[in-house]
């Protein structure tokens, strides 16, 4: 579904990613894990097509397209979903209106027709049961005043509405409690098919025990130095990430 | 050899001629006229140096397009015509303006006079109606701004609107239609509206020119808001390039009462517009709000003030400005609370978005408090659309342009929360919508 290889990339001149790696097929979870700094945002935001980040080399496959010659709203179309580290507030906008408008653009670049009103409610109140959001609060501006924990679940009820066929997630722990934390998980995983994939950045290892991976890469200094699977992650947990630098200074 | 005279002699001098072919020598307005075109005399245009004209140096642009000498035609707006430019809204006081004249012919009337008094602001209605003696022309300071003189001198049939006690009226619009097929048109529209205790009044303004030749239109506006009463005045400003425009609202409050001003401004080639409220009571609204979303060459200058003199009031102040192209936007909002207006509310915001390079605004907040116990607040914003924002909404998959729409619309949207005429939001909303592509 998609493959990355030699991923070059950098903001403003520095360079952040310097030759990822990375195959992601349908069904799986992969999480990315790493210490602050090491690019794990960067990917993230690479996949989605954040225009700050310069692609210097490498390529990124996804569903036989090539995903660098997309605009972010074309990967969105393909089915790419990024649930943001921090999601915007915008005043003025609905989430049902903003909604609305992204259900239908995609179901329209998807070559299905647009929800009349009476199906997108439909559509909505059995989605937002998924992450238990409420329905008073998808009337307020979009993001606009929401608590941390009602922003993330938001971000899950979008995924939700927008049925991607690889979601990315990227820090979608952080900051959260721990009831916050399973009601999203929990959404996550419902939304799980053998058909979709999906990539958790995180920083955390405590969001893996509620979401579980079959592979985890930790990243560090742009570059994925470790591949294994969920057990890597209690390791990095139990011993933090010095030993990884550790390991590989001694290369 | 002919001396060149300025701007105030020549405006003056086709007074001169103007005032006898128009009033009679025992005409009471005609003395009033006179006083007014004295006191305009004295205060002379607005100078290089003036504060208030800081952006806008509207002498200089009016002796650069407008010939005051320049004797006029009859404008050619029938009565259809006017007609079928009326907005659908069938109950509903529909009033039409021709290059400033209120035309009742024209004009369709539906409230029982019992409950709106709509007349011909003349001679007689100023001999008749002892508040229009009192008040027409001193209305919260128009006696101290040259524009305000100007109109009180050279208006000819204005308008009078008076809501009786406790009256809910029906919507009153008001059409300005200007016709500038064969000449210049220099339009001075006045309309007083006064509010009756316990009234509610609701003014629509609209304005349709035709024609190619520059137009200047100075219309004043005063209200005088009793007791309980509430007026709300609305304005839609789209006009053409060659629109030049000085339009000034100005309003004075009495105890409880509450008072509306909508500004929507969306085209012209210089619109300067200034809203004045005076609080000299207790337990007042004052609400005013604006957007101006412009384009091409279009300069529109907001200046606006809000005077506090009594304790307990609240006044609330939204412009929002979304400029593109080569507009200029000004915006200065003045709030005064003064030593007995203890208790006072009072906001003012004014944010701006610059869609390209060569668009300027330049905005200026002023507070002058002097009583203590007061809550005010005051901020103005311009920047560019947020780039986050719109990378949020392309990653659900919306397109670059509709998402810059939506943000835009988002944004504009904001300034219409008072505005509560369905098919006039609707009107502005497909503007707003429009002007975004």
């Amino acid at each position: 579904m998609l493959k990355i290889e030699n991923l070059q990339a950098s903001i403003e001149g520095k360079q952040i990613l310097k030759g990822i790696n990375l195959e992601v097929k349908p069904g799986e979870v992969h999480a990315i894990m790493g210490p602050n700094g090491s690019g794990k945002s960067t990917l993230a935001s690479v996949l989605a097509g954040r225009e700050e980040y310069e692609v210097d080399g490498g390529t990124i496959s996804y569903l036989d397209k090539d995903l660098l010659e997309l605009a972010p709203e074309e990967r969105a179309h393909a089915g790419i979903f990024l649930a943001f580290q921090y999601p915007v507030e915008i005043p003025g906008v609905s989430t049902t209106n903003f909604l609305k408008t992204a259900v239908n653009q995609v179901r329209a670049a998807r070559g299905l027709k647009a929800l009349d009103a009476v199906s997108f409610l439909k559509e909505m109140k059995e989605k937002m049961k998924l992450v238990d959001i409420d329905q008073a609060l998808l009337s307020r501006a979009l993001n606009e005043g929401f608590s941390g924990g009602e922003k993330k679940r938001n971000e899950i009820f979008q995924m939700a509405m927008l049925e991607p066929k690889l979601a990315i997630l990227d820090e979608t722990d952080s900051g959260l409690d721990i009831d916050a934390l399973k009601i999203v998980a929990d959404g996550v995983n419902k939304l799980k098919t053998a058909d979709n994939a999906t990539i958790v950045v995180t920083h955390y290892q405590r969001l893996l025990d509620y979401i579980v991976p079959d592979y985890v890469h930790v990243l560090y200094q742009g570059k994925i130095v470790k591949s294994g699977d969920k057990s890597l992650a209690l390791e990095l947990e139990d011993k933090g990430y010095d030993w990884i630098k550790e390991e590989l200074a001694a290369v | 050899m002919s001396e060149v005279i300025n701007i105030e002699e020549s405006i003056i001098s086709r007074f001169n001629s103007w005032i006898d072919q128009h009033y009679p020598s025992d005409s009471a307005l005609k003395s009033l006229k006179k006083s007014a075109i004295d006191k305009f005399e004295e205060l002379g245009l607005p100078s290089r140096k003036s504060e208030a004209y800081k952006y806008t140096p509207i002498t200089k642009i009016l002796e650069k397009n407008f010939d005051f000498q320049t004797s006029l035609s009859s404008p050619e707006w029938t009565k259809s015509e006017c007609e079928s430019n009326f907005y659908t809204e069938t109950d509903a006081n529909h009033l039409v303006f021709i290059n400033g004249e209120f035309i009742e012919d024209y004009s369709k009337i539906v409230s029982a006079s019992s409950d709106l008094t709509i007349r011909l602001l003349d001679d007689h209605a100023f001999t008749e109606i002892p508040e229009l003696k009192e008040n027409l022309g001193k209305v919260n300071g128009t006696s101290i701004d040259p524009f305000a003189n100007l109109s009180l001198a050279f208006f000819n049939q204005g308008l009078y609107i008076k809501a009786s006690r406790n009256s809910d009226n029906k919507n009153t619009y008001i059409y300005q239609f200007i016709d500038g097929t064969n000449f210049s048109p220099i339009s001075f529209p006045r309309i007083f509206i006064k509010g009756d205790s316990g009234s509610r009044t609701r003014v629509y303004e609209k304005t349709y020119i035709k024609g190619e030749e520059k137009s200047l239109n100075i219309s004043i506006v005063e209200s005088v808001v009793d007791a309980n009463a509430e007026v709300r005045f609305t304005k839609l400003q789209q006009y053409l390039t060659s629109t030049y425009s000085i339009e000034g609202i100005y309003a004075q409050q009495s105890k409880d009462s509450r008072f509306y001003t909508n500004t929507f401004s969306f085209k012209g080639a210089v619109i300067r517009n200034n809203v004045y409220i005076n609080i000299d009571a207790e337990n007042c609204e004052g609400h005013m709000n604006g957007l101006y979303q412009i384009s091409g060459k279009t300069h529109v200058d907001n200046n606006t003030s809000v005077d506090h003199l009594k304790p307990h009031s609240y006044s609330n102040e939204l412009y929002k400005g979304i400029l593109d192209e080569n507009a200029k936007g000004v915006f200065n909002g003045k709030i005064y609370v003064r030593p007995d207006a203890q208790k006072t509310n009072a906001f003012q915001s004014n944010n701006n978005i610059l869609l390209s390079d060569t668009a300027t605004i330049n905005t200026k907040p002023q507070l002058e408090i002097w009583a203590d116990d007061v809550q005010c607040s005051h901020g103005c914003t311009t920047g560019q659309l947020d780039k986050e924002a719109i990378f949020y909404l392309r990653s659900r998959g919306i397109e670059k342009t509709r998402a810059k729409a939506l943000l835009l619309n988002a944004f504009a949207n904001e300034a219409l929360v008072e505005l509560q005429n369905d098919l006039v939001k609707e009107e502005v909303e497909g503007i707003i919508l429009n002007k975004l592509g």
